[in-house]
């Protein structure tokens, strides 16, 4: 029996794209690469790649989804690029991390990290929480910030992490631990009190 | 049960949300009880658990905080238009 060829959803229109997904998809890049214009050249370059892919579009999701598909792509070389301009180099503090003796044999990088000062899984629900997360984002500092939205926002294997940013895997875990703890001063910071209401 | 080694190696590699069931029972089980690695393991699955939720949130909601400036919405569209042509001219 022949398969019908039919799109399970609509397809909008390339003329549409910029006034349905072009706020979604720069909210999404600057999320990753704070910075302005980097995030509308990503935009950009989505678009333009998503015309000359249109055809192969099966509409089988949201064209949405599948734009920012292309843009994860986008986003990725812009990390890459930026690594090649500043090589990641690690400091003294993360090198001693690296060879004490408790980090090779637990993998852990700190015993007893201090307890969140509010309840993050209570802020859930609340949308503002999100946007202070969004902001927050930008305080932790390169390198642990690439890492933190390669690994935990883009969902990338170590693997192929490790191979962008040109590290090893224990040293991608401390990135990740430095990024963990500068998000969570700077969302105490904001936000400690404000879910009490 | 797991050692320490194993459960930071486990979620070093994956998000615990995508481990199987037995695995992340096992891997609760232990950041409840263990006393060494006390609050770090636990401290990393509320991380993995806030991006999962952020990701949903950003995927539903459209952020005030960054909006496309008006000026490059209308580079982009004229780009789209022109580009758009260009490919029904290749077809």
């Amino acid at each position: 029996m022949a398969q019908s060829s039919q799109p399970k959803v609509e397809i909008a229109q390339p003329n549409t794209w910029v006034d349905r997904y072009g706020n979604y998809l720069y909210a999404y890049a600057m999320s990753r690469l704070r910075n302005t214009e980097a995030a509308s050249d990503c935009v950009q370059d989505t678009f333009l790649a998503g015309i000359k892919a249109l055809e192969r579009f099966d509409g089988s999701r949201d064209i949405k989804f599948w734009l920012r598909g292309i843009m994860h792509n986008k986003i990725v070389d812009q990390i890459r690029k930026s690594i090649k301009e500043n090589k990641v180099d690690i400091d003294h503090e993360d090198e001693a991390l690296l060879e004490s003796f408790w980090f090779k044999y637990s993998g852990i990088t700190t015993t007893n990290p201090d307890p969140w000062q509010f309840n993050p899984r209570k802020a859930y629900d609340h949308s503002e929480f999100w946007d202070v997360f969004n902001v927050c984002i930008d305080k932790v500092k390169e390198p642990a910030r690439q890492a933190f939205v390669l690994r935990m926002l883009e969902d990338m294997e170590t693997e192929e992490v490790c191979k962008v940013m040109d590290i090893t895997p224990n040293y991608l875990w401390v990135l990740l631990h430095r990024a963990r703890q500068q998000l969570k001063v700077a969302l105490e910071e904001k936000w400690t009190g404000k879910d009490v209401k | 049960m797991f050692t320490c080694k194993q459960v930071s190696h486990s979620l070093s590699k994956d998000d615990y949300a995508k481990l199987s069931l037995t695995k992340r029972f096992f891997l609760q089980l232990h950041v409840k009880l263990c006393i060494f690695c006390g609050q770090f393991n636990r401290q990393v699955m509320d991380s993995q658990d806030m991006c999962r939720h952020f990701k949903e949130y950003e995927d539903t909601q459209c952020s005030c905080a960054y909006k496309l400036k008006e000026a490059k919405k209308d580079d982009l569209k004229a780009l789209l238009a022109a580009h758009s042509v260009n490919s029904a001219e290749d077809g």
